[in-house]
């Protein structure tokens, strides 16, 4: 503006129609600018608009699509007797709940102490298990009447089961449930590691393995190698207490006139200490990785 | 080898019937397998006994070895011998019993052999925790008796000896004492239980009879194990006293259960009994003693089907070896003389 004011003041045509001229040149570009930027904004209203369209287009179609699918599902639904469907998804719920209550009562053999109700009164069941293993059940049949009954029972005959009952069968039921249920599973648990001991284990014993039915005397020769590079060590286990799995006493000796050398005696102390802190099978299981990793360095 | 020796042996393999030789002395293991190939066993029975023996001669047999073989032949055929069953008791509180066989057959030797100079004890260890004894009796002057020998099975741990005793009454309670010290008991008493059959008194005994409980795992409702008389059910005859019938069917299953029953040839149990009114015997005060005896090829099967055969009023009671021990009905003085059975009774009927 300010030159269009000299323009008009000093009269001169110095920047006059040039002036004038450029002024109009960036006019027109500017409104050509303007113009081609409107087309722009044009054009992409145009797509929008026909985006619009489309999705409207196929908004409509799921639209009447739903609709059909709606009234095709009426169609089924009404030619049935609407009072038997509710009948029978109540008949269908309580047969699921029942088989469902049914398949929690079997399964509850898993917890190890579980019970069923008799005539009589109560048939329990004591499912022993050892290091995830189940093993034997055993059930005793209770007589509910004053005092209490055990009516038969597949314990054996070993078991105190008489001076568990005399202590506590008649004042504290559950104490008696729970002291069976210890020996039971403490017997279980010695029998399973001995008869692991005779079956995989067998080529580590030199003789048979000397038992008894409580499985509470273990007496048995071995070797760590069984290709008989070891010198065989003769183990007593003893568990004095009924309700353990793990043996109370243990003695590792050796049966020979030789004096052992400080390595197979430290071995023999180890070993000792190793039958009283863990279970015999794996106590065994160990000698025999043992034995591997020294053939592999055999092979290096 | 000793002549009486030689003797032995050659009896007791006389004793096995052919179809069981090689079996027997495979157990034996005193002959190797070389020496029992060049046995002909298609032979006379005789020219094989007389080659065995031959082998025994060479292998120098001793007297144990010959017992062992004895046992063998024993286990084999148990039921030829009539077994007793002692029961021992301990006093109570005791320590934990750590059954130790080895200190056990040496204990029982010791205790056998300090009180009678001739007397041949033998071991064969039998199962997980069971050893039989052989004990071969003598006396002061003279040598063991090889040919009536008592055999004993013992389970550890267990108060209970099965015996077949065929020797004098006097040797008897010094075998008591054997087996009460090297088991660490202190008392031994007979029990009123006796049979052929080992294994039976065996399952009576530790209660593995029966082994029926129910659980919510049995897949079989107790309604379909029929006991073998439903027979021919027909819907249009109308079974008169239906409920009464399966009322004995439940009561049967209950007390007999599913499987083959221990295996008794008899029984026999005191009674005392009041005839009911109608009789003069009624009118008596004192109640009637009696003796009833039972015997049968298998009494407890046997019983176990005559309830449903139609004798519908066999009623119930039973007495057995194990609900006494256990306290569950106060034993009288001579119910202790019963022989342990089961069976129903009427529920009217005399009491036991």
């Amino acid at each position: 503006m300010e030159q269009a004011n000299t323009l008009c003041h000093d009269g001169k045509s110095k920047g006059g129609v040039l002036a004038y001229l450029e002024r109009l040149e960036t006019g027109v570009n500017r409104s050509g600018k303007q113009r081609e930027e409107l087309q722009s904004a044009q054009a992409v209203g145009n797509a929008l608009a026909t985006k619009i369209r489309k999705l409207r287009c196929l908004r409509d179609k799921l639209r009447a699509e739903v609709k059909q699918r709606q009234a095709r599902v009426k169609a089924s639904t009404t030619s049935v007797d609407p009072d038997q469907t509710v009948e029978i998804s109540e008949q269908e719920v309580l047969e699921r709940k029942q088989k469902n209550v049914k398949a929690i009562l079997q399964a509850y053999r898993f917890t190890g102490l579980s019970g069923k109700l008799t005539s009589r009164g109560v048939c329990v069941c004591i499912n022993t298990a050892f290091e995830g293993n189940l093993l034997d059940s055993y059930f005793v049949d209770l007589v509910i009447k004053k005092p209490l009954q055990i009516y038969h029972h597949s314990v054996p005959v070993f078991i105190p089961l008489e001076d568990i009952a005399a202590k506590y069968l008649q004042t504290d039921i559950q104490h008696f449930l729970f002291s069976l249920c210890e020996y039971l599973n403490a017997y279980s648990g010695r029998k399973y590691q001995a008869d692991q001991l005779q079956s995989d284990f067998a080529a580590f014993l030199a003789g048979p393995l000397q038992r008894n039915s409580l499985c509470n005397l273990l007496s048995f020769t071995y070797k760590v190698d069984p290709r008989g590079q070891a010198f065989p060590f003769c183990a007593r286990l003893l568990y004095k207490d009924l309700t353990v799995t793990l043996p109370t006493d243990v003695t590792v000796t050796y049966q020979g006139t030789e004096v052992l050398s400080t390595s197979w005696e430290e071995q023999r102390a180890a070993h000792e200490i190793l039958f009283c802190t863990k279970p015999l099978h794996q106590v065994f299981a160990s000698f025999a990785k043992k034995g591997e990793t020294l053939d592999m360095s055999l092979f290096s | 080898m000793d002549e009486t020796i030689a003797e032995f042996i050659k009896r007791t393999i006389l004793k096995i019937p052919m179809t069981e030789m090689t079996t027997i002395l495979k157990a034996w293991d005193f002959l190797s397998e070389n020496q029992l190939q060049t046995v002909n066993f298609r032979q006379r029975k005789e020219s094989v006994v007389q080659h065995l023996v031959e082998l025994c001669e060479e292998n120098n047999a001793s007297l144990n070895d010959a017992a062992l073989l004895d046992i063998i032949y024993t286990q084999l055929h148990r039921h030829r011998k009539i077994w007793d069953v002692f029961q021992m008791s301990k006093g109570p509180g005791e320590d934990v019993d750590l059954f130790d066989m080895k200190q056990f057959k040496s204990s029982f030797k010791k205790v056998l052999q300090r009180a009678l100079k001739n007397v041949t004890v033998s071991f064969r260890d039998a199962e997980e925790n069971a050893v039989w004894i052989r004990i071969a009796w003598g006396t002061q002057y003279t040598k063991p008796n090889q040919y009536r020998p008592t055999y004993v099975v013992y389970y550890s741990q267990t108060p209970y000896a099965f015996t077949s005793l065929s020797t004098l009454k006097s040797n008897i309670p010094l075998l008591g004492q054997a087996l009460t010290i090297a088991s660490k008991h202190h008392e031994i008493v007979k029990m009123d239980l006796r049979s052929r059959y080992l294994d039976s008194l065996k399952a009576i005994v530790f209660k593995q009879y029966n082994q029926n409980f129910e659980t919510h795992n049995s897949t079989t409702p107790l309604q379909e194990r029929s006991l073998g008389l439903h027979v021919n059910m027909d819907s249009r005859i109308i079974h008169e006293n239906a409920m009464e019938k399966e009322r004995v069917q439940r009561v049967t299953q209950e007390t007999f259960g599913d499987h083959p029953q221990p295996q008794l040839e008899f029984a026999q149990y005191k009674l005392e009994t009041k005839f009911r009114n109608g009789s003069i015997l009624a009118e008596r005060e004192e109640p009637l003693r009696c003796l009833i005896k039972f015997s049968s090829p298998h009494l407890l099967e046997a019983l176990k089907s005559l309830a449903p055969a139609a004798l519908s009023r066999i009623p119930k009671l039973f007495c057995s070896s194990g609900s006494c021990s256990q306290g569950t009905h106060a034993p009288k003085s001579w119910q202790k003389d019963l022989y342990h059975l089961y069976f129903p009774l009427l529920p009217d009927s005399p009491r036991c």
